[in-house]
């Protein structure tokens, strides 16, 4: 794996509190000898909250499809009966 | 690590995980709803998102179940309506369910820029992002799910996803003025 890779699997590691005491170690090293460390590790930091953003509304969209197809369906009419019957 | 929640790993597995939670718990919600004067749709929104806290922590095997998976997702689904209208959190009952991590701001829809960018052009590494680390699957099953040639290649592949969307999220971070976070 390229320089950069590695870098990222350590920096990843070291977000989730995963790496092993060896490549945490090497972490350490990476941080005094590369300066822009603390930008790098700021934006992968980023990326995992957005990635968790974006597959929050992916998830959504897929349930949203379940209740349409509940609501939506006449394999599911005694259910969906039962819902409206509530608010009725 | 996840795997043997009741969500599988594919798009079907989960669609009927959600089919049999919508039929085993929403109407208790929404009786409890439509008691507190909410209406259905009041009901639907505040469960969509008390299942999307149990999918997050079911797969990321977070969940502690001291009841069922009907009173767990009504206690969640009770909490987000007192947050929702700012009722004394005291009187509803969560002795024994887990809400620490529960931040209705995080619930909220992606919008933006930037967020439509990775939907579009950054697909394809934004689904191998979301696989390892939102639904945590394991390596193996995303090896096969996405074709690889093997797990160290699947492996790779994500370093390098993570490498190109953290540089594009950097680069539109400071062209979009509506990126804030």
């Amino acid at each position: 794996m390229r320089t950069s890779l590695n870098e990222i699997k350590l920096i990843e590691g070291y977000i989730l509190n995963s790496n092993p005491p060896e490549e945490a170690l090497l972490f350490e090293a990476m941080r005094i000898l590369n300066p822009d460390l603390p930008e790098q590790v700021m934006w992968q930091k980023k990326t995992h909250a957005i990635v968790k953003q974006y597959s929050r509304k992916k998830l959504r969209a897929e349930i949203e499809v379940v209740h349409q197809r509940l609501f939506d369906e006449t394999e599911h009419k005694s259910f969906r009966q039962r819902i409206l019957n509530i608010f009725r | 690590m996840a795997h043997d929640s009741n969500f599988g790993t594919t798009l079907t597995d989960r669609e009927k995980a959600f089919i049999a939670l919508y039929k085993s718990a929403f109407p208790a919600v929404a009786k409890y709803v439509n008691k507190k004067a909410g209406t259905f749709d009041d009901a639907k929104d505040i469960f969509q998102d008390a299942l999307i806290i149990y999918y997050e922590k079911a797969v990321s095997g977070t969940l502690v179940l001291h009841t069922n998976e009907q009173a767990y997702l009504l206690g969640i689904s009770k909490h987000l309506w007192a947050k929702k209208f700012r009722e004394n959190l005291k009187q509803t009952p969560l002795d024994d369910i887990e809400l620490d991590f529960v931040n209705e701001d995080d619930l909220q829809p992606a919008a933006g820029k930037l967020m439509h960018y990775l939907e579009t052009a950054g697909q394809k590494c934004m689904e191998i992002l979301k696989a390892f680390y939102y639904d945590n699957l394991p390596v193996n099953r995303i090896t096969e799910l996405f074709g690889y040639s093997g797990v160290r290649s699947a492996t790779v592949q994500k370093y390098k996803c993570m490498e190109k969307v953290r540089e594009t999220i950097k680069e539109k971070s400071l062209a979009y003025e509506d990126f804030i976070e």
